[in-house]
């Protein structure tokens, strides 16, 4: 008896995938990457050593990189570069607090989010470097003025993600939650947060790019030290090569942080089946 | 009267407009505690919004569900239910799925630990604790669903089609599954399923409901000793009783 059944004991077999590395870098898809770059800058060697473009406004490669030594021995780039980052990591502390805490509260019960809609819609088409005049005037020209600005500006991508990953979450799982009777509190932590995660982490690693640029713009209005504040000195000494200097260090430091993003997110999200190229 | 599911008089209608959608109309069904009941109907007969009224997921009906002689309210650890959809969340572990039943079972952490242990190998998923539930197979899956929803020991539990995603064979292993662990630990079940031959199988009465509005055409007593032998005459014999009760020919039976 039961025949069928038996022959089928060995039917199932699990599905294991391998297990992920938590830094996967290949070596190929390395190389590939730095075909581009490695043109650019072939490029812009050719372009100098031919005298292309006069060499006040394009500096070889070897003179930045000069401009670059004498900038961190005999400069404050250290300290300025210091100072744009102390900014970019509060601005995004602070911004990214209140909008993933706004953003839950709102998420989670709609009185909340009707309270703030209409305000946060309009403060938020109001654009920073608008306030930023006003906010100099109350805050002075240092860092708080510029955090406060870029707080606000970081704030809005990650409130909206919030609000609208935790309204993705799927009625199948909250429905679930009831039947193994899980309070309010644990449904929270259990099912929507983490439901809600993936959104929140791209809006952070989205806000981290923005904050990085911003600080050199508002660095750049007003202020005394900074990326920002060295970049638009270097164009009003003509100094390109200080100038070139700084562009490079902001390019870097931006791919910089997108990849420690990318790293956390990576790392938050293993559970996460995606498709990975 | 111990351990005993009373649906008395039960209905339950969705009003769209002006117009009113009966979806189960006058249901009363006595369940003996340890039994297996298996419901099976047409698409739209409301054998799942049943499902739904005996967890505890809606409470808009006219009539009363009574368990062990007192009105259910609410969802309760008492009763587990199995979907049709295996329904793990997608960022805890195997166990960690399993224990999210055990949040407010009261239990010590240590207990809690056991129980989740001893459930992964009471369904064959011993060596998976750690997995997520990408990384399970479609049966795999389903029976951390059936673990979750037994670790609690409910008094009842309800499967709502749960092996109606599954490939031919692996249903078949799991209605096994589902008869052995029935078995050993002595659960209520009710099982809802389009599956005439998984509710021959596996259980020890079968209603046959219709629809429009949803309500009992038939009770079925299968009084087949088990394990059952799906090609015995006794199996066809019933087989066909229970498709000719939810309106096929006869005739056509053999073929399905």
């Amino acid at each position: 008896m039961n025949s069928i059944s038996t022959a089928i004991e060995v039917a199932e077999t699990p599905v294991i995938l391998a297990p992920r590395r938590s830094w996967r870098f290949p070596k190929t898809a390395n190389l590939i990457g730095l075909i581009l770059p490695l043109a650019i800058f072939a490029l812009w060697q050719t372009a100098a050593t031919f005298a292309w473009i006069e060499p006040v406004f394009l500096p070889a490669p070897a003179k930045v990189a000069r401009a670059f030594w004498q900038m961190l021995t005999k400069q404050d780039l250290a300290f300025d570069f210091l100072a744009s980052v102390t900014i970019v990591g509060q601005s995004l502390l602070y911004g990214g607090l209140a909008g993933v805490g706004l953003g839950i509260a709102a998420g989670l019960s709609g009185r909340v989010e009707r309270f703030f809609g209409p305000t946060l819609d309009t403060i938020r088409h109001i654009p920073g470097i608008a306030w930023l005049p006003l906010i100099v005037l109350w805050l002075g020209i240092g860092a708080p003025a510029k955090i406060l600005v870029i707080s606000k500006s970081v704030f809005f991508p990650i409130f909206l993600n919030t609000l609208q990953g935790i309204r993705n979450v799927e009625k199948h799982h909250i429905e679930l939650a009831k039947v193994l009777t899980l309070t309010r509190w644990q449904m929270v932590r259990k099912v929507i947060l983490p439901s809600a995660l993936p959104n929140i982490l791209v809006s952070l690693r989205y806000a981290a790019g923005l904050a990085w640029a911003l600080v050199v713009v508002a660095e750049g209005l007003s202020g005394m030290q900074g990326l920002g504040f060295l970049i638009f000195r270097a164009q009003g000494l003509l100094l390109t090569d200080q100038l070139m200097v700084c562009m490079v260090v902001i390019g870097l430091v931006g791919f910089g942080i997108d990849r420690l993003m990318f790293a956390i997110q990576r790392g938050l999200l293993r559970w996460k089946q995606g498709y990975e190229g | 009267m111990a351990e005993k599911l009373e649906i008395q008089s039960v209905s339950k209608h969705y009003s769209i407009g002006q117009n009113r959608l009966d979806v189960l109309s006058n249901i009363n069904i006595n369940v003996e505690s340890g039994h297996f009941l298996s419901i099976v109907g047409p698409s739209g007969c409301g054998k799942s919004t049943l499902l739904r009224l005996i967890v505890g997921l809606d409470d808009q009906y006219d009539g009363s569900i009574l368990l062990n002689g007192t009105r259910i309210g609410g969802t309760s650890l008492a009763r587990g239910i199995v979907f049709q959809d295996h329904r793990l969340l997608p960022w805890l572990t195997l166990e960690g799925n399993i224990g999210l039943s055990l949040e407010n079972s009261g239990w010590s952490r240590q207990d809690r630990a056991l129980a989740v242990e001893s459930h992964i190998e009471l369904v064959g998923l011993t060596g998976f604790e750690k997995n997520y539930p990408h990384q399970l197979s479609g049966g795999m899956a389903q029976r951390a669903a059936i673990a979750r929803a037994l670790v609690g020991k409910p008094e009842i539990l309800l499967l709502d089609e749960p092996l109606g995603a599954l490939d031919a064979l692996t249903r078949l292993r799991l209605q096994d599954e589902l008869l052995r662990i029935w078995r050993a630990q002595a659960t209520t079940m009710i099982l809802v399923t389009h599956d005439v031959d998984e509710a021959i199988f596996l259980s020890n009465e079968i209603l046959v409901m219709s629809a429009k509005p949803g309500r009992i055409a038939s009770r079925i007593a299968v009084d087949l000793d088990y394990p059952r032998d799906r090609a015995s005459h006794e199996f066809a014999d019933l087989k066909r009783r229970v498709l000719s009760d939810m309106d096929f020919s006869s005739n056509r039976s053999e073929a399905a």
